[in-house]
């Protein structure tokens, strides 16, 4: 007999299950578009990475430990709801990559694999990770539990369970979603639904992290005015989870109970729904997925984008046609690819979150220079948007098609540099801008120190300039692995503190009476500082590529 | 073109070298190319194929030697070789979030094609590659086949009509209709004057296009010549063996056939 024909033997090999996993898990750990990335730009150690994000986590779940006098029901509330938010975030973030990633099908499909087996080893590689996550996190709560008002020693078992069934309800949540999507709405509509649904998410996720923390630490110093008894608190997930632990670590009310209850079926009902019923539609999803999609008939008329660069002022401003080509693919890109959208949004989300809380404060942090410094500190922050956003679209998993401008007849990377700088101001800064001037309107007591925010505004111009200096905004033209670098957060923080230091000039010639003096000669010097860079930007060369 | 009347070479290499820190990917290599030629460009994998087509289309620089490119220098003209250099690079990698017309937009604008030229012409490699206007118009890249999107590349590198055209493993994800298209317009390409440099895997093919062959190794020229002339020089029957030959190919048959042997011991 021939042993090439035969199978090969089984007996020595891993369940698939547990290959399955493993190969998931290891993929999702090193990242899939690691592929063309030269070998020392790869992450050095997966484990390192891991490891310094759960100790990221575990820091910032000490602030439970402000918790440890109040009752069960607050702390747990606090732990669970910034476990949604953080559990959210993340499985939202990585589950459509995981779940229905483009060319898997090609790979595994035609493998002695069940779809199912697929689906529950990626699932398992999501609770996985949410789980540690989660654990660190909830590292200091569980502490803080033991000597809250009404915890004891079974708080910790109580909460690692419901934190568990936290972790099981989001990823179901989400994997429904994606599953409910792709039935409804098929493949094609499939990827711009959810990437919108994740960039939604993850901006509320940010700022509400944002805007979470100074609701808490505001209110630390007293106990939290929550009920289980209170009707509304049902309609909150994670204070079901928190009336888990309420019920068998806490004060024990039927409430807390009924809240437990909720949360045990609420997350069998998704589990269920998600992996058992709507699983056989997996194969499918995935299938389709890989399919060459027919054209969708056109609608009459051109893109607004198109419109916009052709009509004046943006048709004066976009002459050169490099400069106009660099814009549109860029404002393609801020408009259409998830992985940009992912980045870019949820990063600068915290610099219009930022301004709008310093407004808040100014309201009711009383009048005078303390207020007036706080609305050209708010300023200052919104003159990071171009920076922070032109930082965050250097960045594609198609940076190699970048090439494609090193081999064009362009004599450096400025004109590039220029449409990207354009688009960022275009399409992310001036709507944010309208926003806080909308928001400020409505917060600001004394509508008179809105004027405080020109210096920031009038600044916008040389910060936006700052990422370009040397060549180095081209957009879309470095791979997404390096878009972690210290070096970027270094720039950040500098300019971060020279916009303090102008917005602390201004509130002081705003109090001393030369405030438009002040403005005069801002706008000399920015408009100095703007050519200046202008020059500089031209001059730039390529970068060597080794 | 002046250039290309005088009969002069169309690229001109010497002793072209490329030094990544301690390796030496390409080891002073010198040729020659005239107008109106299809080289093929060969070598097994990180030969520095791929290397030189980036040093010759100005994407790498050089660390030791000079190249001209239709009389411009590759150090002191770079733009004027780019602007007369088209190149489809091995990775085909295009903005997988623009429509097919947007990204050969703004390829014509990186080259300064008025938008109604550049149309005129992306609408004549529509038709000759057999894609729907509609699919160019209302799909991202990022939905298009492997074959699609390889189309796609080709005329991007032929969008601004450049004399001299580097082309790397440009049939990959092409299906058999239109590879044969694809090998007929080099073909007329060339007979037009277009020098091409084309470097592929696929010998048979660069034996059927190609008029000179250039086979190289670890950075180094191994031969140069027609192709039916090194095969009978080298009494190798066919292009295929003499490459084999020449990279060591031979020895890793024979452990392909040593290796077979042992699932049926």
């Amino acid at each position: 007999m021939n042993p090439a024909a035969s199978p090969p033997p089984t007996t020595a090999a891993a369940p698939p299950g547990r290959v399955l996993r493993r190969l998931f898990l290891t993929l999702f750990l090193r990242g899939r578009s690691a592929r063309g990335l030269q070998k020392e730009g790869a992450p050095k150690s997966v484990g390192q990475k891991l490891a310094l994000t759960l100790v990221f986590y575990a820091l910032f779940g000490l602030f439970a430990l402000g918790f440890r006098h109040q009752p069960v029901l607050a702390l747990s509330v606090y732990l669970h709801l910034m476990t949604f938010l953080f559990l959210g975030m993340f499985v939202a973030a990585s589950a459509g990559e995981v779940l229905f990633n483009k060319e898997e099908g090609d790979i595994l499909l035609h493998r002695p694999v069940t779809p199912r087996a697929l689906l529950w080893a990626k699932i398992g590689v999501l609770v996985q990770v949410s789980l540690w996550l989660a654990g660190a996190f909830n590292l200091g709560g569980l502490w803080a539990g033991i000597g809250a008002s009404d915890g004891g020693w079974w708080f910790p078992v109580a909460h690692a369970i419901s934190t568990t069934l936290e972790a099981l309800f989001c990823t179901g949540c989400v994997v429904l979603v994606y599953q409910l999507c792709l039935r409804w709405f098929g493949r094609e509509r499939l990827d711009g639904l959810m990437t919108t649904a994740q960039v939604i998410v993850t901006v509320a996720v940010v700022a509400g992290s944002q805007l979470l923390s100074q609701v808490m630490t505001g209110q630390l110093g007293e106990v939290l005015k929550l009920s289980a008894h209170s009707w509304w608190i049902g309609l909150l997930p994670p204070a079901w989870f928190a009336g888990f632990d309420d019920a068998f670590a806490g004060s024990g009310t039927g409430s807390s109970w009924l809240l437990a209850s909720l949360a045990l079926v609420a997350t069998a009902a998704v589990l269920w729904l998600a992996f058992g019923k709507l699983a056989r539609n997996y194969a499918t999803g995935l299938q389709t997925l890989s399919e060459a999609l027919p054209a969708r008939p056109r609608p009459a008329g051109r893109r607004w984008v198109d419109v916009l660069v052709k009509a004046p002022p943006l048709r004066w401003w976009l002459r050169d046609p490099v400069a106009r080509a660099a814009f549109l693919l860029s404002v393609a890109y801020l408009v259409r690819d998830r992985d940009v959208k992912l980045r870019v949004y949820p990063g600068v989300a915290p610099m219009l979150v930022f301004p709008v809380m310093f407004l808040v404060m100014s309201r009711t942090g009383g009048h005078g220079s303390a207020s007036s410094f706080q609305v050209a500190v708010a300023s200052a922050y919104l003159g990071l948007i171009p920076l922070l956003g032109l930082n965050l679209l250097q960045y594609s998993q198609q940076w190699q098609a970048a090439d494609l401008f090193r081999s064009a007849p362009i004599p450096g990377p400025a004109p590039l540099c220029h449409g990207a700088r354009r688009a960022v101001l275009c399409v992310l800064t001036l709507p944010m801008l309208v926003l806080y001037g909308l928001l400020a309107w409505v917060l600001t007591n004394d509508r008179s120190q809105l004027v405080l925010v020109l210096p920031g505004i009038i600044s916008l111009p040389v910060y936006a300039m700052i990422p370009s200096l040397g060549g180095r905004a081209v957009p879309l033209s470095m791979p997404t692995e390096e878009a972690k670098s210290a070096k970027r957060g270094l720039t950040m923080v500098g300019v971060l503190f020279i916009a303090m230091v102008l917005s602390g000039l201004a509130s002081w010639a705003w109090a001393g009476g030369w405030f438009w003096w002040f403005i005069a000669a801002e706008t000399v010097l920015v408009a100095a500082a703007y050519v200046a860079l202008h020059v500089a930007l031209a001059t730039a060369r390529w970068a060597p590529m080794e | 073109m002046e250039f290309m009347r005088q009969g002069r070479h169309m690229i001109t290499v010497q002793q072209l070298t490329k030094r990544f820190g301690a390796q030496t990917a390409v080891d002073a290599l010198s040729f020659e190319v005239p107008a109106g030629q299809i080289v093929g460009f060969l070598g097994p994998n990180g030969a520095g194929k791929s290397t030189t087509l980036k040093m010759l289309t100005g994407m790498l620089e050089p660390s030791a030697g000079t190249a001209t490119v239709c009389g411009f220098d590759l150090r002191r003209d770079i733009l004027e070789v780019k602007r007369h250099v088209g190149f489809v690079p091995e990775s085909g990698a295009v903005f997988e979030s623009l429509t097919g017309l947007e990204y050969l937009e703004m390829v014509a604008a990186l080259y300064a094609l008025p938008e109604e030229a550049a149309r005129a012409r992306i609408r004549q490699f529509i038709a000759f590659f057999d894609l729907s206007f509609e699919t160019l118009t209302d799909k991202l890249l990022g939905a298009y086949s492997k074959g699609m999107r390889r189309k796609v590349v080709i005329t991007a590198a032929l969008l601004h009509n450049p004399p001299v055209v580097f082309f790397d493993e440009p049939l990959d994800g092409l299906d058999a209709n239109a590879a044969v298209g694809f090998k007929a317009l080099i073909q007329t390409l060339a007979q037009e004057g277009k020098t091409i440099v084309y470097s592929s895997h696929i010998l048979d093919v660069v034996e059927r296009v190609c008029d000179r062959v250039i086979i190289i190794d670890k950075g180094r020229m191994l031969v140069d010549g027609a192709p039916e002339k090194l095969v009978a020089e080298h009494n190798s029957g066919t292009l295929e063996r003499l490459f084999t030959e020449l990279t060591g190919g031979t020895e890793l048959e024979r452990r392909a056939q040593d290796f077979a042997r042992t699932f049926r011991s």
